[in-house]
C-alpha cells in the first residue's frame, strides 16, 4: 500500500471541492472496507482519503429520518449493523444487511460504502492482470474461472455487483440523492451503470459527488418483504446468488410485486418477468415455480455458472414462500 | 532398573490382556492398563493459554530486536519464464534500502508464478515493499501447464527437464515408498500391491468403477512464514522462526551460511500453525532462511522476512489435487474381491502428491489390493507434507467408492465397512459409533427423505482412519532440575506448535515429582535447550514425554536418595514419596525442606526416549509402530433447491493411545475436524489456465470455514495402552483429519442418492449431481 493523508474535512463543501480538485488522487473515505482492500491490493493508489465520517454540517448524513414525501431518508453513513437493527424497516432490508459480510464489517460498512464499492471480480481484483475493467482489451473472465460472474445481463464484463443493499433496496423503490453541482434524486437503478454502457464503471456519480441518502417512498398498505442468500460458507463470505422481494397483499392478490435477483448481473437484476407472473395473483406454489422459472428465462449463463440458474430459483421461491407466508414445502 | 523383561496389561475398552516387553537398562516400569495416575490424563488448559488470549505471547512475527530492518521479496509473476536481465541497482537507491540481493541469475528458468527472483532489505517495510518497483528485471515467458489433466498429455509443455529428487522433511509419512521414474511431465512411484487384482476383478459378480478428484489446498497457517535473522558474530547467528521443527532450522541455516550447528542459535517461543509446510529455515517454494541472512549480514542488522498471506499461498506449500480413478470388485456375498487405484496428483513443480494408505491398508480382508499413484509436475509452488500427506484424498475416492458399492450390493455401508476391516480397535469404533450415532435410525430417516423427494434432506456416512505412531527413540534429550529453591524447571529444545505439548510435558514432571502442575516451569523453543524432534508424523508427544518421564524418574530417585540419608533410612525403598514430601517410618521430611539439602544448586538428570518397543494390538504396515485407528460419522443437511450442505454434526471416535490431556487432544480432534469440513466444503486454490496464477491467494475468495460452518463435534477417546513406550502416548494430530471430508461426502451420497465425486462438495456441484442444472450448452465461454 502506498502512504496517503487522511484527510478530515468537517463541512460537506470542502470534503466534495477537495476530491473535485483531484478526483483520481483523492477518494471519499466511509467505513474504508472496500478502499482499504483495494489499497492493500494495490488497485488504487489515492493520495488522500478525504473522511465523509468528520462532515458534521449535513445530519442527514447520518440516522433513519422522516422523509417530507411520507417514507424515510437513510443516510449515506448508516451502517450496514444500524439497518439491520432498525426495526421501523421493511424485512428486506433488515434481513439484507443482517447477512451480508460479517458483524465486524457490518459496523463498520455503511450504506453509502456498500452501494458504489468495487466488484469482487478475481481478475479485476489481481493486481497483475488488466481486463477491460481496468483499460484492457478483453474479459478475462468470460474465457476463464467464471463461476461467480454474471448470467443475467452481461457482456462485454461479466462482473456481478456486488451490493446486497441494493438488490433490497431496489425492490423498495428506492432513489438517491447526490450532492454534486447539480444536487438531484435519482432512482436507485438509475445510479448503476451496466457494462455496455462503460465497463469500466458501476455508477454514475461524477468526480467529487457524493451520495447524501437513500429516499424510500411510503409502503403500500399491507407491503411484506423478504430476502434470500446462499453462500458457500456461512460465515465470512460473499453471495453465490440472493433474491430480494416485496409485496403488497392487502386483498388477498399480490401487487406491486418487485422481484430482484442479487450476484446474477453486472447491476442489481430486476426481473419484471417474474413480476408479471406474479401480479395481481393469490400466492401459490406453484405461481411461484412460475415466476421464477420466467425469471431466468433469459439468462445466459457462462461455462462454469449455470448451476446459478437453479440456485436463482430456488432463492427466489424461498424469498416468495416467506414474504407471502406460504409456509415451504419440507 | 536393570535391561530386562516386563510384564505390561495392554489393551482397550474390556479387552486387555499381558504382554512382555523387553526394556533397556534405565527404563523406567511404563505406565499401562493398570496403572493410576493423578495428573496426566486430567483435563488441565493450557498453561500459556492466559499468555496467547491476552497478547502476551510474542510469536516471530512479535520480535524487534534492536535495529530491525525489513525484507521483501520480488517474485516471479509468471508461471514459466526465463530471466533475463535482473539490475538491482535502482533499487539500491531508492529510500531506507540498506541491501539488495539477487536470489535469480539471468539465464535462470523459473517454474511457477510466485518464485523467488531477488530481496532486498530496507529502514521500514513501506519503504522496502516500493523499492521492489524499482527493480529492473526482465523475463521472456515459456510456454506453461497449471492444470493436472493438461499436463498429463504427451504434448504438453514440460515443467522439470532433468529427473527430480525428492525432497521429504519430518512433516512427511516415514516409510512412504521411494524410488521411480520419470516420463514428460509424469513420475511413476512404486505400488502397494498384494494379491492379485485383475483375478480379484475377474473374479468378482458386482464391480464399481469411478473417478474422484479432489483439490490443490493450501496450508494457511495464521501466522504466515516467518524468520528474523540477527547476525551475533561473523561466525554465528540468531534466527526467530514460525517453525515446526526447531533443529531442522539450525540445521539448514549452519549449511547455508557455512556455520557450526552450535553456533546457530534458534528461537520459537511460540507459534501460529504449520500443519506440515514449516521444517527448515526456507518455505518449500521460497528460499527464506539464505535470503534473511544475507539481507542481515550485508544490512549488519537484524532482518524481518515476515511473507504476506499472497506468498504464503503461492510458494509455502500446499495438498496436491488427485484424480483416482477407483475400481472394486465384489462377490455375490459381498465379500470385495479387488481394490484398485490408479491415482495422479499435482504438488505443482514438487513431488508428493500419493494418496496414502487409507485404500491398501484399511479394508484389508480383501484379498487383492493394488493401488498407485503418481505425480504430474505442473507450473505451480511445489507440494509438501500437509497434516496427513495423501491420507485426506485418499480416503475420499475410498470410502465414496465403498458406499456406491454397498448400494449396489444393497448391503448397508457401515457393514461393508466391519466385513472387511481387521484392526479390532476399529472394528470396536465402528460399533460404539453405530450405537452413539443412532446410525440405523438416522438411516432410516435419510432413506425416507429421500423417498419422499423432500427438499430438505438430511444425509449420514462414516469413514475411517489409518496412521502410524512414528514417536521416535534417541531422539529427544530432556532435562530437568531440581533446585535448592525447591524450583522445578524442565528444558528441552522442543517447540509447541499449538498442539498443547508445553503443558503434557508438566503434566509428566508433577506426576512424576507428586508436585503441583503450577510448581512445574517448562522451559522449550530454543536450540540451546537439547535436542528434540520436529513435530511431524504426529510424533511429539510419542516422542517427548517418555524421555522427560525418563528425566523426571531419575530426579526422583536422587531425591528419594537424598531424603532416605536425611531420614536415616536402611534402603532406599524404605523412602515413601507423597506429595508433602519424603517419609519413613514415622519421620517425614517436606519437599522444600528436602531440597535445602542439595549439594550444591540443582540436581539435574537428563532422559532420552528408547526405540518404540512394542505395538499392541497391530503394526502399521508391518513395521514397528502402532497402527492408530480412527472412525468418524457425519450429519449433513442439504437443500435440494439451493444445492447447499452444512456439516452438521461429527462423532469422531479416535485411538491416541493414553490420553494425556483430554482438553488438548481433543482440541487436536477438533482441528483435525474443522481441517476436514473445510476441506470437504469450501477451501479450494483456483488457478486460471490461461494465465497461469493463482486467482483466489487470500483469505477472502480462498474460503476457509469460520464460526458458522464448524459442525456440532463429539469425541470419543478410545483409549488404547499399547505398550509402545512409558507413557503410552501415541499421536493424533493427524489422524483425526483423515476422515472427515470422506465422511461427509458419504453423508451427502446419501442424501441425494447421486454421488458428488468431487470436492470440494460445493453448491454447482450438488445442484449438477442433482440434474437441476439446464444441459443445454453454455451461451458463452
Ligand atoms: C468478507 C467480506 C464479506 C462481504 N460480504 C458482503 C455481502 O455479503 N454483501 C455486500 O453487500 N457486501 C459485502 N462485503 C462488502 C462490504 O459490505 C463493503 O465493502 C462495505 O459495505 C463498503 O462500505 P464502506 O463504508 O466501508 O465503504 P468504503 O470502502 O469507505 O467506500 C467504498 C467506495 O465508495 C466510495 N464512497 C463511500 N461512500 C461514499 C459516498 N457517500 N459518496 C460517494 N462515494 C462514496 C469510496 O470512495 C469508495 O470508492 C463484504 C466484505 C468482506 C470483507
Ligand atoms: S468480468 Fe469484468 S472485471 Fe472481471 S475480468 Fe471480465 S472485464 Fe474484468
Amino acid at each position: 500500500m502506498q502512504p496517503f493523508a487522511l484527510i478530515r474535512p468537517t463541512t460537506l463543501l470542502a470534503a466534495r471541492d477537495r476530491v473535485h480538485e483531484h478526483p483520481r488522487a483523492r477518494l471519499f473515505r466511509a467505513g474504508g472496507v472496500d478502499l482499504l482492500d483495494r489499497m492493500k491490493e494495490g488497485l488504487d493508489a489515492p493520495a488522500e482519503l478525504i473522511d465523509l465520517r468528520t462532515i458534521a454540517d449535513e445530519k442527514s448524513l447520518r440516522g433513519i429520518n422522516p422523509d417530507p414525501a411520507g417514507g424515510c431518508q437513510l443516510g449515506a453513513l448508516v451502517t450496514l449493523a444500524e439497518l439491520a437493527a432498525a426495526a421501523e424497516l421493511d424485512a428486506v432490508l433488515r434481513e439484507a444487511a443482517g447477512s451480508a459480510a460479517t458483524p465486524g464489517i457490518r459496523n463498520l460498512a455503511t450504506l453509502g460504502g456498500n452501494l458504489l464499492q468495487r466488484p469482487r471480480c478475481w481478475y479485476y481484483r489481481n493486481v497483475d492482470l488488466v481486463c477491460l475493467k481496468k483499460g484492457g482489451d478483453a474479459c478475462l473472465a468470460v474465457t476463464g474461472e467464471n463461476k461467480y460472474h454474471a448470467i443475467l445481463g452481461g457482456g462485454p464484463s461479466f462482473i456481478v455487483h456486488p451490493s446486497t443493499l441494493a438488490a433490497a433496496l431496489l425492490a423498495l423503490d428506492a432513489s438517491v440523492d447526490i450532492a454534486g453541482d447539480t444536487p438531484r434524486n435519482i432512482p436507485l437503478a438509475d445510479l448503476f451503470v451496466g457494462p455496455k454502457q462503460d465497463p469500466t464503471r458501476e455508477h454514475s456519480l461524477g468526480p467529487g459527488e457524493l451520495l447524501l441518502r437513500v429516499v424510500l417512498p411510503p409502503a403500500p398498505p399491507g407491503r411484506r418483504s423478504a430476502y434470500a442468500v446462499a453462500k458457500e460458507k456461512q460465515s465470512h463470505d460473499w453471495p453465490l446468488v440472493e433474491a430480494a422481494v416485496s409485496l403488497s397483499l392487502a386483498t388477498g392478490v399480490m401487487t406491486q410485486v418487485r422481484v430482484v435477483l442479487g450476484h446474477v448481473a453486472p447491476t442489481p437484476w430486476r426481473s419484471r418477468e417474474a413480476e408479471a407472473v406474479l401480479e395481481n395473483q393469490a400466492p401459490s406454489a406453484d405461481l411461484f415455480r412460475k415466476a421464477a422459472a420466467a425469471a431466468l428465462a433469459p439468462a445466459r449463463p457462462l461455462r462454469h455458472n449455470a448451476y446459478k440458474l437453479p440456485l436463482a430459483q430456488g432463492l427466489l421461491r424461498e424469498a416468495l414462500h416467506r414474504a407471502a407466508d406460504l409456509p415451504l414445502p419440507e | 532398573m536393570a535391561d530386562g523383561t516386563r510384564k505390561l496389561k495392554v489393551g482397550f475398552a474390556d479387552q486387555l490382556r499381558d504382554i512382555e516387553v523387553a526394556l533397556p537398562a534405565g527404563e523406567p516400569q511404563p505406565w499401562d492398563a493398570t496403572t493410576k495416575l493423578d495428573v496426566v490424563g486430567k483435563p488441565h488448559p493450557r498453561i500459556e493459554a492466559a499468555a496467547k488470549v491476552t497478547g502476551a505471547a510474542r510469536y516471530t512475527h512479535d520480535q524487534r530486536p534492536a535495529g530491525l530492518v525489513h525484507a521483501a521479496v520480488l517474485r516471479c509473476p509468471h508461471p514459466c519464464a526465463v530471466l533475463d536481465a535482473l539490475d538491482l541497482e535502482p533499487a539500491r537507491g531508492a529510500p531506507g534500502v540498506l541491501a539488495v540481493l539477487a536470489v535469480a541469475k539471468p539465464g535462470d528458468r523459473l517454474l511457477f508464478a510466485g518464485q523467488d527472483v531477488a530481496a532486498l532489505a530496507a529502514t521500514t517495510p513501506q519503504q522496502a515493499h516500493a523499492a521492489l518497483a524499482r527493480i529492473a528485471v526482465r523475463y521472456s515467458p515459456q510456454p506453461f501447464v497449471v492444470d493436472t489433466t493438461a499436463a498429463m498429455q504427451p504434448d504438453a509443455p514440460l515443467v522439470h527437464r532433468a529427473q527430480v529428487r525428492e525432497r521429504s522433511t519430518e512433516g512427511d509419512e516415514p516409510g512412504t515408498p521411494t524410488g521411480s521414474s520419470q516420463r514428460g511431465n509424469l513420475r511413476m512411484s512404486p505400488s502397494q500391491k498384494k494379491g492379485d487384482v485383475d483375478k480379484g476383478l475377474r473374479q468378482a459378480k458386482v464391480t464399481h468403477e469411478a473417478t474422484y478428484s479432489t483439490q490443490a489446498h493450501t496450508h494457511s497457517a495464521l501466522e504466515t512464514h516467518s524468520i528474523v535473522l540477527r547476525w551475533d558474530s561473523p561466525t554465528s547467528l540468531t534466527a526467530w522462526c514460525s517453525t515446526q521443527g526447531i533443529f531442522s532450522v539450525r540445521d539448514e541455516l549452519a549449511e547455508v551460511f557455512g556455520l557450526k550447528p552450535q553456533d546457530v542459535h534458534v528461537i520459537t517461543d511460540y507459534m501460529g500453525g504449520g500443519f506440515g509446510a514449516k521444517f527448515g529455515a526456507s518455505a518449500p517454494g521460497s528460499r527464506l532462511g539464505f535470503i534473511a541472512g544475507e539481507l542481515a549480514r550485508q544490512a549488519r542488522a537484524p532482518v524481518a522476512l515476515l511473507l504476506d498471506r499472497r506468498e504464503e499461498h503461492l510458494c509455502t506449500g500446499n495438498r496436491p489435487d488427485s484424480i483416482q480413478q477407483v475400481t472394486l470388485g465384489a462377490a455375490a456375498d459381498g465379500s470385495l474381491t479387488a481394490i484398485k487405484v490408479l491415482a495422479h496428483g499435482s504438488g505443482g513443480i514438487g513431488t508428493g502428491a500419493g494418496v496414502g494408505r487409507n485404500a491398501f491398508a484399511i479394508y484389508t480382508k480383501c484379498p487383492n489390493i493394488r493401488v498407485e499413484s503418481h505425480d504430474v509436475f505442473t507450473h505451480a509452488g511445489p507440494a509438501t507434507a500437509f497434516r496427513a500427506p495423501g491420507h485426506p484424498q485418499g480416503a475420499f475416492a475410498i470410502e465414496l467408492a465403498l458406499d456406491e458399492l454397498a448400494v449396489k450390493l444393497g448391503k448397508d455401508p457401515l457393514e461393508l465397512r466391519l466385513a472387511h476391516n481387521e484392526h479390532p480397535v476399529r472394528r470396536h469404533q465402528f460399533e460404539l459409533g453405530r450405537k452413539q450415532f443412532d446410525w440405523d435410525n438416522k438411516r432410516k430417516r435419510v432413506a425416507d427423505e429421500r423417498q419422499r423427494n423432500t427438499r430438505l434432506r438430511h444425509g449420514v456416512g462414516v469413514a475411517a482412519s489409518i496412521w502410524g505412531d512414528f514417536g521416535r527413540g534417541k531422539a529427544v534429550v530432556a532435562s530437568l532440575s531440581v533446585g535448592r529453591d525447591g524450583s522445578i524447571e524442565l528444558r528441552n529444545g522442543l517447540q509447541d506448535i499449538g498442539g498443547g505439548i508445553t503443558t503434557v510435558v508438566a503434566q509428566v514432571v508433577a506426576e512424576v515429582l507428586r508436585r503441583p502442575l503450577a510448581d512445574i516451569r517448562v522451559r522449550i523453543g530454543t536450540s540451546e535447550l537439547g535436542p528434540s524432534v520436529g513435530s511431524g508424523g504426529s510424533n511429539t508427544t510419542s516422542s517427548v514425554t517418555p524421555a522427560v518421564r525418563a528425566a523426571a524418574e531419575a530426579v526422583l530417585q536422587q531425591l528419594r536418595e537424598l531424603a532416605g540419608k536425611q531420614l536415616a533410612a536402611r534402603r532406599p525403598e524404605d523412602v515413601l514419596w507423597d506429595s508433602k514430601g519424603a517419609r519413613v517410618g514415622g519421620k517425614s521430611i517436606a519437599f522444600v525442606d528436602l531440597c535445602k539439602h542439595i549439594a550444591g544448586e540443582a540436581i539435574v538428570a537428563t532422559g532420552t526416549r528408547p526405540d518404540t518397543y512394542g505395538a499392541y494390538p497391530s503394526r502399521f504396515m508391518g513395521g514397528n509402530s502402532v497402527a492408530i485407528a480412527g472412525v468418524q460419522f457425519a450429519e449433513v443437511e442439504l437443500d435440494t433447491w439451493t444445492g447447499l450442505v452444512r456439516a452438521t454434526h461429527v462423532l469422531a471416535l479416535h485411538d491416541c493411545g493414553r490420553v494425556m490431556n483430554p482438553l488438548t487432544c481433543r482440541s487436536q480432534i477438533t482441528g483435525g475436524i474443522i481441517l476436514g469440513t473445510s476441506y470437504a466444503l469450501s477451501e479450494q486454490r483456483v488457478m486460471d489456465k490461461r494465465h497461469g496464477v493463482m486467482l483466489n491467494p487470500n483469505l477472502d475468495s480462498y474460503k476457509i470455514a469460520g464460526a458458522r460452518d464448524v459442525p456440532a463435534i463429539d469425541v470419543v477417546f478410545t483409549e488404547v495402552h499399547t505398550g509402545a513406550n512409558n507413557t503410552g502416548a501415541i499421536g493424533i494430530g493427524e489422524p483425526a483429519t483423515i476422515p472427515t471430508a470422506a465422511a461427509i461426502a458419504c453423508a451427502v451420497f446419501s442424501a441425494i442418492g447421486t454421488p458428488v465425486r468431487s470436492l470440494p462438495l460445493t453448491p454447482d456441484r450438488v445442484l449438477a449431481a442433482l440434474g437441476a442444472i439446464p444441459t443445454a450448452a453454455p451461451a458463452r465461454g
